[in-house]
């Protein structure tokens, strides 16, 4: 193994490592945002009366959970008309995140105590108004740290996409890695650089999950 | 007993044949019940006698399983506009159910603002009204886990009242009191009751029934067994199945 002499090169990569960070950024910004809202419609789907939505629901959540996100990538980018990497990464990653977000939501929302529900249409409220102002507002304080390691696990996640040949952190560590013959340093680089976020995200699911759990 | 202030003789809710299962279980049989406007009637029974599930089947938070409810003379199902009988039937929750996100204040103005589409100045205006009544005008900025159990009840009645309805349903509304708590509840629905308020009870409170109700219910065996005023179910009841319960309960 090759461990990095030639400091100067290394220090002098990191801005080109840095270039990564935007694309690492985006990716789980705008995938971790639509996942949550596709989400909670498939867990409003996924408890709903009717069978077809409920079927629909069942099904995505398994199909996605129970396949690789590699391949699930690999299908939206090789296999289907949308050319582009960066919407393809898009796509299949709001996907993947979804199924795992619907399955938080659904949770969440059954967690509620059935007298919430009953109390809301007791006083004339129609399903979705006991939905919109009595069980989701209670779910969504008790979803949030869930959620939270969700999007740790979508960042992280969005390395996988460098083999549709985006140039996210890992692919540019690679990268460097590759030119300077020393591939240890820049992938530690983009390590430390995954963890200054994912750090401080979990930390924060695990304060706020020990303050709900105290019965807030 | 209190008189009936509003004397007429309008049907607001009649039951026919309601029987409720679950799966194989049968919850209650054949029951055929009436309610007219200004009576407050008590439903008394050991539990398991299917008191519980048939109040909640009045308005629909349980399914019937077959037999009619009319109320004001329509016939309700499943494919009736429920959300709309619902506003006019209020209801308290032995559990309370109040929405624990929400004040005091907003647990009773919600509905009045997001189902009757009334401003939030009107619903103010209501829920104050009606928090004042049950007591609670000092605590309406208050969530609900900052209040005590008694306290909770009060403002779930004023939640139930702020919809104006013309029935209400209390479902054991002291069963899950501490009991130091009980009366400032009771005492409340007495003080609704003596309005002219429609009212079914289900309840335990024996001395309740005898100040309040006009007419008494005993459920026992999954049906009626027995119907009369509560003095003369107490000192004379009727049936065996009857005098066997009070001869449980009395005696404490």
């Amino acid at each position: 193994m090759h461990i990095g002499y030639n400091l100067s090169a290394i220090f002098g990569s990191i801005p080109f490592l840095l270039e990564g960070l935007p694309l690492t950024l985006s990716l789980t910004g705008i995938a971790s945002l639509l996942g949550i809202i596709f989400g909670l419609f498939l867990a409003l789907m996924k408890i709903s009366q009717n069978k077809i939505l409920r079927g629909f629901a069942a099904v995505y959540i398994d199909a996605v959970r129970g396949t690789p996100l590699l391949l699930q990538i690999m299908i939206i980018y090789y296999g289907t008309p949308i050319g582009a990497a960066f919407p393809a990464a898009i796509i299949a990653l709001s996907i993947n995140s979804a199924a795992y977000v619907a399955e938080i939501f659904r949770a969440g929302i059954q967690s509620i105590s059935k007298g919430q529900m009953e109390a809301a249409l007791s006083v004339g409220m129609n399903y979705s108004q006991a939905m919109r102002y009595i069980i989701l507002p209670q779910t969504i304080r008790r979803v949030i740290p869930p959620t939270t390691n969700e999007i740790v696990a979508l960042m992280k996640d969005t390395s996988l996409v460098m083999v549709i040949g985006l140039s996210e952190l890992v692919y540019k560590a690679k990268q460097i890695g590759s030119a300077t013959a020393n591939f240890f340093t820049p992938l530690l680089i983009a390590g430390v650089l995954y963890l200054i976020f994912t750090i401080p995200l979990t930390r924060y699911a695990e304060k706020l999950e020990g303050r709900f759990s105290k019965g807030a | 007993m209190l008189k009936n202030s509003k004397g007429g003789l309008a049907k607001v809710l009649k039951t026919v044949n309601l029987t409720k299962k679950f799966g194989n279980l049968l919850v209650f049989e054949n029951v055929n019940f009436h309610i007219e406007k200004g009576e407050r009637v008590v439903i008394i029974g050991p539990s398991g006698a299917g008191k519980s599930t048939f109040i909640r089947c009045l308005n629909f938070i349980e399914f019937p399983t077959s037999g009619e409810v009319y109320i004001e003379g329509q016939k309700v199902d499943k494919n009736s506009d429920l959300p709309k009988i619902r506003q006019r039937i209020g209801m308290v929750f032995q559990h309370f159910n109040l929405f624990p996100h929400l004040t005091a204040l907003q647990n009773v103005t919600i509905a009045p603002i997001k189902v009757k589409g009334l401003s939030e100045k009107e619903a103010n205006e209501i829920a104050m009204h009606y928090l004042s009544k049950v007591g609670l005008a000092e605590r309406v900025d208050h969530y609900p886990n900052q209040l005590s159990g008694g306290e909770k009840q009060r403002v779930a009645i004023a939640r139930a009242l702020a919809m104006q309805p013309d029935l209400m349903l209390f479902d054991e509304p002291t069963s899950a009191l501490d009991v130091e708590m009980i009366k400032e509840v009771l005492d409340t629905i007495e003080k609704v009751a003596l309005e002219g308020m429609t009212m079914i009870v289900v309840t335990h409170e024996i001395s309740f029934a005898k100040e309040v109700a006009n007419r008494l219910i005993f459920m026992a065996d999954k049906r009626i067994v027995e119907e009369s005023t509560p003095a003369e179910f107490f000192e004379n009841p009727k049936t065996d199945r009857a005098k066997r319960f009070l001869n449980k309960i009395v005696n404490i």
